[in-house]
């Protein structure tokens, strides 16, 4: 039966198409008013039951399932009217972020709560789609008090709660003992990155190493590690809202780095998983995440020691960032169901449990009152890096609270590090791209 | 061997068509009622299905280009094509059309090429070939995360197979991951490696179609193997070549897997495909510029597909 294009079948045609698009425009989007939002105010919860099941996403941080699993049956022996749904959405923040986000944009199947890393947490905030805990905090009785203060500080704007910790690291040092013992080093991390350009070539000298110290892998965070070589000489990726990765101290940190691998050929530059290649004996040190410790531990085939991060020529301490992930609640989601998160982010934030956690992943406990007595006697190094926790920092707004400005360091980092590029037209062009990603999706969405 | 063309000049003259078709409008047999009932009962459920899942996303997916819209919120506004102005004048327009152009080019001729020469090899009558063919096309199959894990240990340069076999000649392994050109050395590698079993059984269904007797007259007439084969094989091959051309060049552009488990970054490996997703879901949330991204790809697959129905195809040799 064949079908002629005449003028009635044409104009029948376009007619669906204009119905069509029509149709598209239903879906989407609101296009109407400003996009300007600071986030949902605070929920009254009075007289709200909570939800007799919710889902939480993870990306089981530090391979956390099992451990996650555990808490959730304990949870329930004590709540048998709220059931957890553990679900993995996602192997890393990124792609539970991208669920997240994507679930947003559908209006559909979101869950109670939700692992959010320290990059995404600000944008879910900007965009309206986590509540505030402070009513539920008080509501609940959580024991804010008991909390590691700069870990929850790290989530607060707008004088609000945004979320609360769940599997915070830092980066860490970690040095092969044995190759430290056979280049005749002190059993200890370097306290500058100069001491240790003094150490590195005795170590490649006797180690057989490939490199005497090896940067992460670009594609895994690079801009969160390399803030603390920016810090130690006195620069950062941004000061408040100004961005100044192109001040000389920057510059010059970055080309220290650059002259590692180039000049002084002592370093490289991780394809894949710098903890990874420090445990396959490819390099005698490299920084990598707490959460890598006990993966670390046990697969090295060696002495492993970890220490602070090192310092620069213009500072040797307080050089460290914080970083990695914490739990918050949707906002749209029915309040019963808000209310069953929290009950069960309180229960999963508890002292015994952070502790639990911890002992796993080697992720830092949250809690102050954590018992670790037993944790560190299996694994004596995750004191170092509850210890350096005093010494911490707060990320640079350009790395935490841009959208894709990790992507963007990451890439200057790769121009740098990998293709010998210009480091100050480098960071030039990345301060440029900054402050066009803040005046663009930042600025406008940003309580006056 | 001519090409048949529609409305050939040999052709008789068609009736004249307008009077019936004026005359049976509202006045359908039982029959012809029938048979159009049967049309629809086959063929709504696939077009409901089609127009759901892939015109309604694109009409849907060209309003948003319209959009500066975060993934994620609730709110946008209308920018009409300040999306695609921002692309075509953004520094990494050159890069990512340069890189797509690239990835195709070498990616549709490796494994056109390569797949006729392996298509050409399992056609001689010698043993093993029957395992040959399944080993050939097996990566076609498999899956392209688990392809992309496997290569990335292979090339990786501390630890890899390929480093290993370096360092045993004495040589250093380049930096395929870290280096942006490399990178796109190494999933061109890898996805020709993956294709070219595809294109080598379409081939070799080619190659086993073609008529014996023109190959003996050829041979009869002295022409030696390379001159049968250029001069009878590939005219005659033809309309194979053509239809690999159109599906791996859509495939190409629209590859995916690969570079995301590879090259998570997309450094050096950004596609325009690729782009579109680190847009919307890798890192920026640009919900409305990675929707432009992708309605420029699906109007250069159209531009492309059209050119080649237009002009290549009068190269076809339809025997």
């Amino acid at each position: 039966m064949a079908m002629n294009l005449d003028r009635r079948n044409f104009l029948g045609l376009a007619g669906l198409g204009v119905g069509a698009a029509a149709l598209a425009a239903c879906g989407g989007p609101s296009t109407g008013g400003s996009v300007a939002s600071s986030g949902p105010s605070d929920v009254d919860f009075t007289g709200v039951k909570p939800a007799g099941s919710f889902d939480f996403w993870t990306s089981h941080p530090g391979q956390s399932q099992s451990v996650e699993q555990s808490i959730i049956d304990k949870f329930q022996a004590k709540f048998p009217d709220i059931k957890v749904n553990l679900v993995t959405a996602g192997a890393n923040y990124e792609e539970i972020a991208q669920k997240f986000q994507t679930s947003q944009a559908a209006k559909s199947a979101l869950p109670g709560l939700v692992v959010l890393s320290d990059v995404w947490w600000f944008r879910y905030y900007t965009n309206g789609n986590i509540i505030p805990l402070d009513g539920l905090i008080k509501q609940l009785d959580f024991k804010i008090d008991d909390f590691q203060k700069s870990l929850v500080a790290d989530y607060q704007y707008a004088n609000k709660q945004w979320a609360l910790p769940y599997g915070r690291s830092t980066p860490l040092f970690y040095y092969n003992k044995d190759h430290f013992k056979a280049a005749g080093l002190p059993d200890r991390a370097p306290k500058t990155w100069q001491e240790f350009a003094d150490w590195a070539p005795k170590l490649q000298a006797s180690s057989g190493a490939k490199y005497a110290y090896i940067y992460p892998a670009l594609a895994g965070y690079a801009g969160w590690t390399l803030q603390n070589n920016l810090w130690g000489w006195g620069g950062s990726w941004s000061n408040g809202w100004t961005f100044n990765c192109d001040s000389t101290e920057s510059v010059a940190a970055l080309q220290w780095a650059q002259d590692s691998i180039y000049k002084d050929k002592w370093a490289g530059v991780s394809s894949k998983s710098a903890a990874d290649d420090f445990a396959a004996g490819i390099t005698s040190t490299t920084i990598s995440s707490t959460g890598d410790l006990l993966g670390v531990l046990k697969s090295a085939k060696f002495n492993v020691g970890v220490g602070y991060m090192p310092g620069g020529p213009k500072a040797e301490t307080n050089v460290c960032p914080t970083g990695g992930a914490g739990l918050g609640i949707p906002s749209g989601v029915s309040k019963e169901v808000q209310l069953a998160a929290a009950t069960f982010l309180k229960f999963m934030t508890e002292p015994e449990n952070t502790a639990a956690f911890s002992a796993a992943t080697g992720y830092m406990p949250t809690r102050l009152s954590a018992d670790m007595t037993a944790v560190l006697a299996k694994t004596p190094q995750i004191k170092t890096a509850m210890d350096q926790l005093a010494v911490t920092k707060v990320q640079d707004n350009a790395r935490v609270f841009l959208p894709g400005a990790d992507q963007e360091m990451a890439k200057a980092a790769a121009k740098i590090l990998t293709q010998q590029g210009d480091v100050k037209a480098t960071m030039t062009d990345l301060k440029a791209t900054l402050d066009s990603i803040y005046t663009k999706d930042v600025k406008p969405k940003l309580k006056s | 061997m001519t090409r048949q063309l529609t409305g050939s000049p040999a052709a008789p003259a068609a009736p004249a068509q307008t009077v019936p078709a004026r005359q049976s409008r509202g006045r359908w047999s039982g029959r012809t009622r029938r048979d159009f009932f049967v049309f629809l009962a086959l063929a709504l459920p696939n077009l409901a299905l089609i127009a759901v899942f892939t015109y309604l996303p694109l009409i849907n997916n060209v309003y948003y280009s319209t959009l500066d819209w975060t993934l994620g919120s609730a709110s946008a506004t209308v920018v009409g094509i300040d999306n695609y102005i921002n692309f075509f004048t953004s520094s990494d327009a050159p890069q990512v059309l340069g890189t797509t152009a690239m990835f195709t080019v070498v990616t549709v001729g490796g494994s056109m090429v390569l797949g006729l020469l392996v298509a050409l090899a399992l056609n001689s009558k010698v043993r093993g070939t029957t395992f040959a063919r399944s080993a050939v096309f097996a990566p076609y199959v498999l899956s392209g995360v688990g392809v992309g894990l496997v290569w990335l240990f292979i090339f990786d340069p501390g630890y890899g197979v390929l480093s290993w076999l370096l360092r045993g000649i004495g040589q250093q392994s380049p930096q395929w991951i870290n280096d942006p050109q490399l990178a796109l050395v190494m999933v061109i590698i890898v996805y020709v490696w993956k294709n070219l079993g595809y294109c080598a059984v379409v081939y070799l269904a080619g190659l086993q179609s073609l008529p014996k007797d023109v190959m003996e007259a050829a041979s009869l007439d002295g022409a030696n193997g390379i001159r049968r084969f250029m001069s009878i094989s590939v005219p005659l091959l033809s309309p194979t070549t053509f239809f690999l051309l159109i599906t791996t060049m859509i495939s190409s552009l629209q590859a995916f897997d690969l570079i995301r488990i590879m090259t998570p970054l997309g450094n050096g490996t950004s596609t325009l495909i690729y782009e579109a997703y680190l847009q919307a879901f890798g890192a920026y949330n640009r919900a409305g510029y990675s929707a432009s991204i992708s309605v420029v790809l699906f109007a250069i697959l159209l531009i492309i597909t059209v050119l080649q129905l237009r002009f290549v195809e009068r190269k076809v040799h339809y025997s």
